[in-house]
């Protein structure tokens, strides 16, 4: 299809089209993962943040690195570890001499780029967390007096490692709810590793080409804003973020408001990367699982009967009927 | 398609839901209303329910009227139908291009084009049954089979329940009659009379409120008809007194004309209630106020009029109807019925025919025959029912150890009570 046609940006097919392309280019360089695919696509369409959550070697870091050539974007890579302190994400003011003398500069720190990938989160501090997380928020950093405002579009992609919890510092709930998605990254299966194998260790190493831009991202996520939401579905959604609260002896603490507005979001950027302009059932029923089940504290009943936050959802979507 | 063109579809989706979901809520409100039905129809094989069918049929149409309203209560909405017609694989577009039908911008605007292309391309996808579910349908009718069937099958339950039925119309219709009768009286009882005749006619009212509180209690077929005779009597005797009443009136000319015309009337109406001819004398009566012969003189129910002025003190009647002032007696000898009274209400008073031999009473003890009421001085005698010693001497016993066992008796007398009974 070429080079994105600027004059078209306000075109929800056209769009539409670029997306579903962006997400074909990625799958190139990703084997199997449609999944992580689809929604890493889905929270960037939306402005949102996703948390992958896996084991080591799973093709994260090569998954934002391909969205940065595919949507023609800035990507660093911050590996977090206890001793990483928060000037090293935010950038930090430094003194630089010069014939007038001295003078305090600021220094960007990874965080400036479009793309950045927050690895192992966890087992940073949560001083270094929460500045991370504050720029995730407002799209801004702040040193001393003086805030910066990152570039849009600003994305991250944070992940931590399900075991080896020791020396860690678990996300706090309040900060997890910032993350749009939760993404729970499991192990390909053979015919996917094989694929994999074949991708990293052969010879031809697959050429990915650049489909979208900042520009024309923000444009989709304009799009994507103002498709319209029945009644009908809204009551369905609102339905399932309120019995998050109800008396469930499973959940200990239900969504917040942003659940109910990262699950708008989600289910309006799905049904325009399907190609359609309203929201329907069954995306709001898809988009519940990323949505919820971070944002959900299951009870200790719940872990100690081995039910997981997705059983936990599963149940409310079916209580809840519809799909 | 257009706007209009989307909306007609979705109309037509509609009213197809509606008469859907009405005929779905009128097959379960039947089977309810056939189950109750058959609830009672069932409890008339149990119990006299005369109105079993009534109640059946009500239920069937309570359950009828049940289905029209919750039907148009819940009558299917737009909205509804769209989410219906998006059930058939839409995702949602046609609820969504319905609710933005009149709002305009450029995502909506496509929004509604691909929600009418969809439609235009998919429409025939859209079913909507009419028919309710066959296994709603299959049990609708088996429920009517059943209560067809108790409907139709015979039973004595429901045989009784007729007869029972017919009795309480019957009493119900009588104790209107009486009730009229009462009110007439009481009418008649505010006009210009002497305190005697005022008096007179409280008898008759308390009389008839008797014959009412009867009727209540009439729990048989014999009761009632008991009651019934008695009434009839006792119009007969008010028709007489009342008659009566006028005739000294009119007389006497003590009071208005109006009030003897309408004991005259009320007297009429008796007559025509009791269905009865009355044997009325017709003046000049020449009865013997102490013997009042049979069928007495005058001639015999013709209706006419007379009543008889007997000669000496009372009014001698006809037929043994001796009037006066409680001078002048009527024993009815042989059949009939004899009216003779003092001015002195009577009782009723039932004489069985074990003591027919009386010589007050027809019929022989003896010969088992029947017996008639008759006057006898200062009451009234009824046909009784015939009871074998044995019984009779059973029931005192019966009787008197319960009342030993109450400790109704002195402590000493209760062994000579053992005694007398264990003599038989």
């Amino acid at each position: 299809m070429g080079e994105l046609d600027s004059s078209r940006l306000r075109e929800p097919e056209y769009m539409a089209q670029r997306v579903a392309m962006c997400e074909t280019e990625i799958q190139k360089g990703i084997i199997g993962q449609r999944d992580i695919i689809r929604q890493t696509m889905l929270a960037m369409l939306t402005g949102g943040n996703v948390l992958l959550e896996g084991m080591p070697g799973l093709g994260k870091t090569r998954l934002v690195s391909t969205i940065g050539k595919v949507f023609d974007l800035s990507f660093k890579r911050i590996q977090f570890t206890p001793d990483l302190m928060p000037s090293d994400v935010t950038g930090t003011n430094i003194i630089i001499k010069n014939e007038q003398g001295s003078v305090f500069s600021f220094e960007r720190g990874p965080i400036f780029a479009n793309l950045i990938l927050a690895d192992e989160i966890n087992r940073a501090t949560p001083k270094t967390q929460s500045a991370l997380l504050e720029a995730m928020q407002e799209h801004t950093v702040t040193v001393g007096n003086d805030s910066h405002a990152l570039e849009e579009p600003f994305f991250v992609l944070a992940t931590q490692n399900p075991i080896e919890n020791e020396g860690t510092y678990p996300l706090p709930e309040a900060q997890l709810d910032r993350f749009m998605f939760k993404i729970l990254v499991r192990f390909p299966s053979k015919e996917e590793l094989r694929g994999i194998v074949g991708l990293t260790e052969g010879n031809q190493t697959p050429v990915i080409e650049k489909q979208m831009d900042g520009r024309g991202l923000l444009a989709a996520r304009e799009l994507v804003s103002q498709i319209p939401i029945a009644d009908a579905v809204m009551d369905y959604l609102l339905g399932i973020v309120m019995e998050t609260h109800a008396s469930n002896p499973h959940i200990r603490e239900g969504a917040s408001p942003r659940a109910a507005q990262a699950l708008i979001r989600a289910s309006r950027a799905k049904a325009f990367l399907e190609g359609r302009l309203n929201v329907s059932f069954q995306d709001v029923a898809e988009m519940s699982y990323p949505v919820l089940r971070h944002r959900i504290i299951p009870s200790f009943d719940a872990i100690s009967e081995g039910i997981t936050e997705d059983d936990i959802i599963g149940k409310i979507l079916e209580a809840n009927g519809k799909v | 398609m257009d706007k209009k063109e989307f909306l007609r579809v979705l109309q037509a989706c509609r009213h197809k839901m509606i008469i859907a979901s009405f005929l779905g809520n009128l097959v379960s409100a039947l089977s309810v209303g056939a189950a109750v039905g058959i609830f009672f129809w069932t409890a008339a094989f149990v119990i006299p329910l005369y109105y079993a069918g009534i109640y059946a049929g009500l239920s069937l149409f309570l359950a009828f009227m049940t289905a029209v309203i919750i039907s148009f209560i819940r009558r299917t909405s737009m909205e509804q139908a769209a989410l219906w017609m998006d059930s058939f694989g839409f995702e949602e577009r046609i609820v969504t291009a319905h609710e933005n039908l009149m709002k305009e911008g450029a995502l909506i605007t496509l929004q509604r084009e691909d929600a009418m292309r969809q439609l235009k391309a998919h429409g025939d996808r859209i079913k909507v049954t009419l028919l309710p579910p066959g296994k709603k349908i299959f049990i609708l009718v088996g429920l009517a089979v059943v209560l067809t069937g108790l409907a139709i099958a015979p039973s004595k339950t429901k045989e009784y329940a007729k007869e029972l039925h017919n009795l309480r119309e019957e009493i119900r219709e009588k104790e209107d009659e009486v009730e009229e009768v009462v009110e007439a009286l009481e009418l008649l009882a505010q006009e210009e009379l002497t305190p005697e005749q005022q008096a007179e006619i409280q008898d008759m009212i308390e009389s008839l409120q008797n014959s009412l509180s009867e009727y209540h209690q009439a729990s048989s077929e014999e009761m009632a008809a008991a009651a019934s005779e008695r009434l009839n009597y006792k119009y007969e005797q008010i028709n007489s007194q009342l008659s009566a009443m006028a005739q000294s009136m009119q007389n006497g000319a003590s009071v208005s004309g109006a009030a003897a015309e309408s004991m005259e009337a009320m007297a009429k109406k008796l007559r025509d209630m009791s269905g009865q001819e009355l044997a009325m004398g017709n003046g000049a009566g020449t009865g013997d106020d102490q013997s009042g012969q049979k069928g007495g003189n005058g001639e015999n129910g013709t209706g006419g009029k007379g009543d008889g002025n007997g000669q000496g003190d009372g009014n001698g009647q006809g037929d043994g109807n001796g009037q006066g002032d409680g001078n002048g007696q009527g024993d009815g000898n042989g059949k009939g019925r004899g009216t003779g009274s003092s001015s002195t209400p009577h009782d009723y008073v039932s004489i069985p025919n074990a003591i027919a031999d009386s010589g007050n009473l027809t019929g022989s003890a003896v010969n088992h025959d029947a017996s008639e009421y008759f006057y006898a001085q200062n009451g009234l005698s009824w046909e009784g029912t015939h009871m074998s010693h044995e019984a009779v001497i059973g029931s005192y016993e019966q009787n008197a150890y319960e009342g030993i066992a109450a400790g109704k008796y002195p402590s000493g007398m209760e062994d000579i009570i053992k005694e007398y009974f264990s003599s038989f």
